[in-house]
């Protein structure tokens, strides 16, 4: 494919940035139409978004439509799957979905883009999707040190299948997880196979302590470099592997 | 825009900061904890009040008088100064700055500008030299994407992933 003469495209939705490469104008306008179709159903921020007018009260649950419902269910599976450290649920007890939709719209935009592109890149405000490779190379996504937005703690490449990277930390929107404990984390990354994987255990392990940690980690189907808020890091082997800056490549 | 960028160029009381940290290598066991010392000299020396210059150690890095964006329709053989978006803050008008030479970042500053009175202000300057260090050492800072807690649409005007995707690493 052609590299564009602006190879990286970005909008604005969801109250972040997504930044496209690999996507003509045509695909990049269907990649938008999917985030917005999320927004405009889960958005707790848009009184007439579905979900808002659930939590209002003027909307049952069972009159929404079913995909609302999946994705509820869905939400629900990851709570029980991180025994309640992922919950779709608000301190009032409101349905709220906004810590699992951003990774659905980006995992849907990447069946879009895979269907045109052997190689593109994804990120919607540091959830990161890549698939194939960047002029032969790996994609390489910098981790931000949680310290200090404009630097970089760490440096970790994609390869099939771990495709996936996010990011949960207090730093930029401030405290939006909520937290089940005293904070043992100030930010946390997951890499995994897929996006929703990576984006649900990151929130559940910040939201957590090390117990959720060490069990997010056991299987090894996820690489995680975790930052405490008392200055400690925790990195599982895998994720050391690919990182750049331990390699020294 | 860019005249104010060259303004930007000045960097002045850029503390080098050198993590003295890496990646543990065990099973999710507790790591060193990332430490930040201030550094002033070595090969990511910035220099203190130096007025328009690149400080930059590495002998690679572009100019860093020039505002000036190189090609970056070339993919990863990009080389130039590129500047992220303009966001506009109480500060006055603020852009990350990157160096990018063949596709490599050699060089990234937060552009330290001068208030409305002409003081200086430091706005989130002394991070920068961490990757700047980082490249030097490794030259293998080619990034595409940055993850971190999520941006806001305002924080990405002034976010590494804004400027680049201005250079499409």
């Amino acid at each position: 494919m052609t590299v564009p003469a602006v190879p990286v495209r970005t909008f604005p939705t969801m109250g972040t940035v997504v930044s496209l490469r690999g996507a003509d104008a045509e695909t990049a306008a269907r990649v938008r139409a999917v985030f917005a179709g999320y927004d405009h159903r889960y958005s707790r921020y848009d009184p007439a978004s579905v979900l808002s007018r659930v939590a209002a009260g003027t909307l049952r649950l069972a009159d929404t439509p079913e995909e609302v419902r999946d994705v509820y269910a869905l939400a629900l599976t990851w709570r029980d799957r991180t025994a309640g450290a992922f919950t779709p649920h608000r301190p009032d007890g409101t349905i709220d979905l906004s810590g699992v939709v951003k990774a659905l719209a980006v995992r849907d935009a990447g069946v879009l883009l895979d269907a045109v592109s052997p190689d593109w890149m994804l990120s919607a405000g540091g959830d990161v999707l890549v698939r194939g490779t960047h002029d032969g190379a790996p994609w390489r996504v910098g981790v931000v040190d949680p310290d200090r937005r404009d630097a970089l703690a760490d440096v970790v490449q994609l390869d099939a299948p771990r495709r996936a990277v996010a990011t949960s930390g207090t730093a930029e929107r401030g405290e939006h997880v909520w937290r089940r404990s005293v904070p043992t984390f100030a930010q946390v990354t997951v890499v995994a196979d897929d996006i929703v994987t990576a984006d649900v255990l990151a929130t559940a392990v910040l939201a957590g302590d090390e117990t959720d940690l060490a069990r997010t980690t056991a299987d090894g189907t996820v690489d995680v470099l975790a930052f405490g808020v008392d200055g400690r890091a925790w990195a599982t082997p895998g994720l050391a592997a690919r990182s750049c800056s331990r390699m020294g490549a | 825009m860019r005249a104010r960028a060259v303004l930007g160029g000045v960097l002045s009381s850029v503390a080098v900061l050198v993590i003295g940290w890496q990646v543990g290598g065990q099973t999710a066991t507790t790591a060193s904890p990332p430490t930040s010392t201030s550094d002033t000299s070595g090969s990511g020396t910035s220099g203190s009040g130096t007025s328009g210059t690149d400080a930059s150690g590495s002998g690679t890095s572009g100019s860093g008088t020039s505002g000036t964006s190189g090609s970056a329709a070339s993919g990863s053989t990009a080389s130039g100064t590129f500047l992220g978006a303009v966001a506009q803050t109480r500060y006055g008008p603020v852009q990350v700055r990157i160096v990018v030479s063949d596709g490599t970042i050699t060089d990234v500053t937060a552009p330290q500008l001068t208030d409305a009175d002409g003081r200086s202000v430091a706005i989130s300057a002394q991070a920068a030299p961490v990757l700047r260090q980082e490249a030097l050492q490794a030259q293998s800072a080619q990034i595409q994407a940055v993850s971190g807690a999520t941006f806001t649409s305002e924080g990405y005007t002034t976010s590494l992933q804004s400027a680049i995707d201005q250079a499409g690493l």
